[in-house]
């Protein structure tokens, strides 16, 4: 336990002016609270289009945004690519949602046809245009349930051999069944928004991931006890109000 | 004479709701469906025609406020109740007015009207002017991509038969001159209404507005036929094609401001010559709030605020509209408001604390102010239990309690405390 002698830990946080659309910003402060109730510090760095992309994080999130904003990020991200990939190869945990996750996958084919180059981390492609999904998520994973909103047309087509994130018992998730994608310790999700906050067990699997390889253990406690708490409460209405219908224009 | 049937069949369905004890929009629709051409010939009679209230945020507040502007000027106005902004809505409306042939005595309608029914809505109702607010993350469900919103605002707009207003200081809102200009349409005519820079630089959270990743910003200022120049809790400071006024608000706030220069912009165009800055000002002074917009309701002895949110924006522009961090506090969100992913975009420094959270969402919502380390007092998820809590504390020293409320929350905590009146009252 290290909440003696915490470390200094690195967030990169990809085109918070972009993609960030639906929320995704908590799952930044996510994962910076629980590592600083562990005793750490988090410093949350940002990259945007047209700046250099900071060196050396120890976790890197990307999040969701309307195609327009895709089109903004794409060139920027593909100019980065071979430097994402590097940190990908090095075993730096990755957390992506939605069109962000997207942009990190093989590929994303428009609804028009269009084909947009992925970064190639996650094992996937995405073809959108295919009916919306909206409502509440739940999905099995290895981490336990996870519980979200989900809001997109899009379906995720994993490569032969591809883990998904885990099995859909409620919602669209990728299409077929299952929802998101892992790449090692990198998770990919359809669940878009504020997913980390809701679901303690894959942050601290992100955390956990990243910690390793600066040689440090982490394990929740005490400080965590009342996110904990809140976050199971807030899945357990989910979970009871999961039918809920949404109108969709 | 052909409209007899329907509308008495109309104005029976309208009772029965009634004495059932709600709202409804079913009497509009049953008319619509007997005589499609009801509402055409209805609105054809008003002399300045239909205005459309468009927005992401703020429509009931500026319907409003033109309303009484207008009627100031001595116009008779019709208009729809506050939220009632979906076809069956408004024709309900229309119905509860018309006479058993169908006239209605009115100059001039002032309709909010949905953004995703506006285009489809104008090849009824014929819009004379279209006023648009602004484009603003709304209900992310709903509608996620910002430019399908924005589209629905400019393609509706493209098709008023007089005048557009429009907000100069939103990024989609403020091409719509460029768009007529490239149509080479000779109508309708563009002004604009926004806030003076110096204003929005110094408020915390800007307007927020959504980002426009379409189209780069021109980078050139458009005049304002109203700007707001500043406000504060008494009222806001808004300049006229080149008058200052000093006018009193109905509710308080940056964004409340920029409703009424947009009300402003749009009752000078409408009535030309005609309009007196004058009396636009008196009818401010006399405007009582909008529901649930800054209302103060009776709570025994006590007096409560309602501080009413649908999304980010409102929430964070009603947050940063408070004078200090309130007294005693609570705050309700159910499942009306489905996806709450955006409450991790909110800047909550204006709460020190919450008494009591409710409703079903309660839990999200803290878990959202335990990673900022604002406490908590009690999360009850049952409105009446969470208003008896309420009640228990005793008299705060500002002699009134605050409640941030959804819409939803917001009617069920009125009739709790008895303010039964329905807001959508046909």
């Amino acid at each position: 336990m290290s909440s003696s002698s915490g470390i200094s830990v690195s967030i990169l946080e990809l085109y918070p002016e972009e993609l960030e659309a639906s929320g995704e910003r908590g799952n930044v402060t996510a994962l910076k609270t629980r590592l600083e109730r562990a005793g750490h510090r988090a410093d949350v760095v940002q990259h945007t289009v047209g700046r250099r992309l900071p060196k050396d994080p120890d976790i890197v999130v990307i999040g969701n945004g309307p195609v327009s904003a895709v089109r903004a990020v794409h060139d920027d991200i593909l100019d980065n690519a071979a430097a994402l990939r590097s940190l990908a190869d090095d075993g730096v945990p990755f957390f992506a949602v939605g069109a962000g996750a997207e942009l990190l996958g093989a590929g994303i084919t428009l609804a028009d046809g269009t084909v947009l180059e992925g970064v190639g981390i996650f094992p996937f492609s995405a073809r959108r245009g295919v009916p919306r999904q909206v409502g509440y998520i739940v999905v099995e994973t290895a981490q336990g349930t996870v519980v979200g909103f989900e809001d997109n047309a899009s379906e995720w087509n994993l490569e032969a051999g591809a883990v998904p994130l885990g099995a859909v018992t409620s919602g669209g998730g990728n299409g077929n069944g299952r929802e998101g994608v892992l790449a090692g310790s990198s998770v990919a999700t359809q669940t878009k928004g504020p997913i980390l906050p809701l679901n303690p067990s894959l942050s601290d699997a992100l955390i956990r991931a990243a910690l390793e390889r600066r040689d440090e253990a982490y394990a929740p406690s005490a400080p965590h006890a009342e996110l904990d708490r809140l976050a199971a409460k807030s899945r357990e209405v989910i979970v009871a109000n999961v039918k809920s219908v949404f109108t969709t224009i | 004479m052909r409209y007899i049937a329907p509308v008495l069949v109309g104005r029976a369905v309208r009772a029965v709701t009634r004495a059932r004890g709600g709202g409804s929009a079913l009497p509009g629709y049953v008319v619509n469906k007997m005589a499609p051409g009801f509402i055409k010939n209805v609105v054809a009679q008003f002399e300045y025609g239909i205005v459309f209230v468009l927005g992401s945020n703020g429509k009931s507040t500026t319907t409003h406020m033109l309303t009484e502007v207008l009627r100031a000027h001595g116009l008779t106005v019709f208009t729809n109740p506050s939220g009632a902004n979906l076809p069956q809505g408004i024709s309900s409306a229309l119905l509860s007015e018309v006479g058993v042939t169908g006239k209605l005595k009115a100059d001039i309608g002032i309709l909010e009207v949905d953004e995703a029914f506006a285009l489809e809505l104008s090849k009824t109702l014929l819009p004379s002017t279209i006023l648009m607010l602004n484009v603003q993350v709304d209900q992310l469900y709903r509608f996620f991509e910002t430019e399908v919103v924005a589209d629905m605002m400019l393609d509706t707009a493209a098709v008023a038969t007089s005048h557009v207003i429009s907000n100069r200081d939103d990024a989609y809102l403020s091409k719509i001159g460029e768009i007529l200009d490239a149509k080479g349409a000779q109508v309708p005519d563009v002004t604009y209404f926004g806030a003076s820079p110096k204003l929005v630089a110094s408020s915390a959270h800007g307007l927020f507005n959504a980002a426009n990743h379409r189209e780069k910003a021109s980078g050139a200022t458009l005049d304002a036929l109203a700007e707001l120049e500043s406000w504060d809790s008494t009222g806001a400071r808004i300049r006229v094609d080149g008058a200052l006024a000093d006018i009193s608000l109905p509710a308080k706030g940056l964004h409340y401001g920029v409703d009424a220069a947009a009300a402003l912009a749009t009752a000078a165009k409408v009535l030309g010559a005609d309009f007196d800055l004058a009396k636009a000002s008196a009818a401010f002074s006399a405007m009582t709030p909008a529901y649930g917009r800054g209302e103060l309701l009776d709570f025994g002895d006590e007096k409560v605020e309602f501080v009413m949110f649908k999304n980010a924006a409102s929430l964070q522009l009603n947050l940063d509209a408070l004078p200090a961090a309130p007294e005693q506090v609570m705050v309700a969100i159910d499942e009306g408001t489905p996806d709450v992913s955006w409450l991790y975009d909110i800047d909550f420094a204006q709460l020190d604390h919450v008494d009591v959270l409710t409703g079903a969402k309660a839990w999200q919502f803290a878990l959202r102010l335990e990673h900022e380390g604002i406490p908590v007092g009690t999360i009850e998820p049952d409105l009446k239990k969470a208003i008896e809590l309420m009640r228990a504390l005793p008299a705060p020293q500002t002699g009134h309690k605050t409640w941030v409320v959804n819409y939803e929350q917001m009617m069920l905590a009125r009739k709790i405390i008895g303010y039964g009146d329905m807001e959508v009252s046909f």
